[in-house]
């Protein structure tokens, strides 16, 4: 058998090797508690707050506006939870977001609605954009915190997020931007564009798991989810991971040197997968297809299969994609995505999510443009049996 | 090339001592969980299904060096078994939803994702025989399953492989430890219906027809006569031969002997009001050349009964009727008629009802036009 390829990188990255690199000496001798005051302590303290200034750099923020978090959840659940028991006291009880968003902001909107809270979900066009007028009926005085994915992990839509920070503000709205499929890929400016919290993750963007960040803007209530020690500023207690954050930091630096580059690079290998498809299966669905896209999701459905036959089809030719959220048996169940899309459940349930990244090549488009098809034709052929 | 074969993999020592057993035998095995039904944060973990039985399918799949995935198959299985289950309780019969996952999730879901993936064959840990294509009796008699795959269509059975049917189960085990298959190799038998919590199938009623359905709710103890003895709390706890919850002040035992889920009557009586000389089954599926009526067949009613012998009296695409050499007690609409030759599965059926007195000459007749006894 070839080779085989990893077309999931949405789902995870490798760890690169400068990152890598960076995070060695804290795993050694640089092995301090950066709440230490001796030499050991000092040394780990420092790298620490580069970490914080450096990934801060990368989001046009300050290094206080930046807290690191275990994972891209945490950070999610920071942003909304921490927000709205902030807020929920002046008269903010409402939670507006997406039913598009990763599960880890629409579990935290849910965990505020039963704490006491209102659960507003938007309304979604078909492109799989944020429909306008449901924003606009939604986000009001009574709204503490909105919270709209950059780019969605399944579809890879890009919503404004520009322009609905910016509406949200003029309600007196924190807006929060899941901005985990997004880093590296769009620009990310807190000067620029007006979200108040974002969150990141590392092992998206060549950082380990286990690492990410939440931008918290100067000034916005905010609660801690745990208590303990201050460190941190008391946001986020507990000894700093600091062997990952410095990890967090190299990869942050280069996912923006690289942003345009990966951009431009990813597109086209993506287009070029796209049209390969297509044309040798013109009735396939590329979902999302009619808004902005990041460069590096393609999801697919083909009429007549089904995601979970293809995926193991795939796998056992080398392939490795995903489809919908698995569960933690690792049995796939319906996108609620592409549900929230008005995508037909027989379409939804054929999806496959193909996601582009470093170990992407013109080789690995060729084989599965050629691979895929064939799949889909024995699998369409036996369907029809 | 080396032939692929699917192996639907519990996370049990049988299936996985199946999967082991192929691959040394040189077939390129895939592994494959079913995940069939999901009871959410409702119950603690129970040894079939749950996570931790994936998570050991998994693992085990990773010491054999071959791939395994988790199927989905909750609305199949929901549609096929679970609904089909109540359904069954409803009219006041008790079902076996076994069968029902062997026929149409185990076996024949399964082969469609195999052809996806290119397999030849799928196998499972169940205890019965594939020989020239031809369903046999697993060899140790204890542990013998195959009275519940009488339903699967021959095209599916003609691709079946069935590893562990030719050892007993203590074998089995001997056979996971000498594999090193120490996770799973003393692992508890899974006794009770998959997708019932707690052994009470009360519940799954309630869930799904309503806490008022009227299966559940109280109704007349009565006789053949038509004597009301007192009063039950839902027929569907009841099963043709149950003695347990019955009104007691009688001279012999008592049983049920009959439910009539239109008035939910639960009929009782002594033991001879059990014994049946018929039976007469739909849903049939034959796994070889169907026998012709007048053939003599062994039919068994019920998992591990002894077999009885018959006579096949009546075949029809959709009914057949067997007449018993001996009475044959506590025959349960909802259980299988299984037909046996020796060690071979014929085929079976679903039962429809028993009839107490001989069915021959009424079926002799009724085919032929000639009243005569054998």
């Amino acid at each position: 058998m070839p080779d085989p390829i990893y077309l999931d990188h949405a789902a995870t990255t490798p760890v690169r090797d400068e990152v890598l690199e960076a995070m060695l000496p804290f795993f050694g001798a640089r092995f301090g508690n950066p709440s230490s005051v001796h030499r050991w302590g000092r040394e780990a303290r420092t790298a620490l707050d580069e970490a914080h200034e450096r990934v801060a750099r990368c989001l046009g923020a300050s290094a206080d506006e930046v807290v690191f978090t275990s994972c891209g959840t945490e950070a999610d659940n920071m942003a909304l939870l921490g927000v709205w028991r902030a807020r929920r006291a002046q008269g903010r009880s409402a939670v507006v977001t997406t039913p598009i968003e990763h599960k880890a902001v629409l579990a935290a909107a849910h965990q505020a609605k039963k704490e006491g809270g209102e659960e507003r979900l938007l309304a979604m066009t078909t492109d799989g954009l944020v429909d306008d007028a449901s924003f606009d009926a939604l986000v009001d005085e009574k709204v503490a915190i909105c919270s709209v994915m950059w780019v969605n992990n399944e579809i890879g839509v890009l919503q404004p997020v520009p322009a609905l920070a910016a509406r949200a503000k003029a309600k007196g709205v924190v807006f929060h931007t899941d901005a985990v499929q997004a880093f590296g890929k769009v620009l990310v400016d807190a000067r620029t564009t007006a979200f108040d919290v974002l969150s990141l993750s590392g092992h998206k963007i060549g950082a380990p798991k286990g690492i990410g960040a939440l931008y918290v803007r100067r000034g916005t209530p905010i609660e801690p989810l745990m208590f303990g020690g201050t460190q941190d500023r008391g946001r986020r207690p507990g000894t700093e991971n600091v062997a990952m954050a410095v990890g967090l930091a190299r990869a942050a630096e280069l996912a923006v040197a690289e942003r345009e580059h990966e951009w431009t690079t990813l597109a086209a290998l993506r287009d070029r997968l796209e049209a390969a498809l297509l044309e040798r299966i013109p009735d396939a669905v590329i979902h999302g297809r009619g808004a902005p896209r990041a460069p590096h999701i393609l999801n697919i459905s083909v009429p007549g299969t089904d995601s979970e036959s293809l995926l193991m089809a795939l796998d056992l030719r080398g392939i490795a994609c995903s489809a919908g959220s698995a569960c933690q048996s690792g049995s796939i169940s319906p996108s609620h995505v592409l549900a929230a899309i008005g995508v037909p459940a027989d379409l939804a349930t054929s999806a496959i999510r193909m996601s582009l990244g470093c170990l992407t090549t013109d080789a690995c488009v060729d084989r599965v443009a050629d691979v895929f098809p064939m799949l889909v034709e024995k699998a369409r052929r036996l369907t029809m049996a | 090339m080396r032939e692929r074969v699917l192996v639907a993999m519990s996370g049990g020592v049988d299936s996985s001592v199946a999967a082991a057993l192929l691959v040394k035998q040189g077939y390129d095995v895939v592994g494959a969980t079913m995940k069939l039904f999901c009871h959410g944060e409702d119950l603690p973990d129970r040894p079939c299904c749950s996570l931790d039985s994936v998570n050991d399918a998994r693992r085990i799949c990773e010491q054999l060096g071959v791939p395994h995935y988790v199927l989905n198959l909750e609305s199949a299985f929901g549609r096929d078994v679970v609904q089909d289950f109540v359904a069954e309780y409803a009219r006041g019969r008790t079902p076996i939803p076994c069968v029902r996952c062997n026929t149409f999730t185990k076996f024949r879901d399964l082969l469609k994702k195999a052809d996806v993936i290119d397999a030849r064959w799928i196998a499972t840990g169940h205890y019965a025989q594939m020989r020239d294509g031809v369903l046999h009796r697993g060899l140790d008699p204890a542990k013998d399953q195959s009275y519940f795959l009488w339903g699967i269509e021959r095209r599916v059975v003609s691709r079946m492989l069935l590893p562990v049917g030719a050892q007993t189960k203590a074998e089995t085990r001997a056979v996971a430890h000498e594999l090193g298959l120490e996770l799973i190799a003393e692992k508890a038998e899974s006794q009770d219906i998959c997708f019932v919590p707690d052994g009470d199938h009360m519940k799954i009623i309630a869930r799904e027809l309503g806490a008022d359905a009227p299966s559940l709710r109280p109704g007349p103890f009565v006789r053949r006569d038509g004597t009301v003895l007192g009063e039950h709390d839902g027929f569907a706890r009841y099963t043709v031969g149950q003695r347990r919850g019955l009104p007691g002040g009688f001279r012999e035992p008592m049983f049920v002997v009959e439910i009539r889920p239109s008035s939910r009557e639960v009929v009782i009586g002594p033991r001879d009001e059990l014994l049946g000389r018929g039976v007469v089954a739909r849903e049939v599926n034959w796994l070889v050349s169907p026998p012709s009526v007048g053939d003599e067949v062994e039919v068994q009613i019920r998992h591990h009964a002894a077999p009885a012998r018959g006579v096949l009296v009546r075949s029809e695409p959709d009914e057949v009727e067997i007449a018993l050499d001996e009475p044959v007690s506590a025959i349960s609409p909802g259980q299988s008629l299984v037909l046996y030759a020796g060690s071979i599965v014929l085929g079976g059926g679903v039962i429809e009802r028993a009839r107490r007195g001989l069915p021959i000459l009424a079926a002799r007749e009724r085919q032929y036009g000639t009243p005569e006894l054998q």
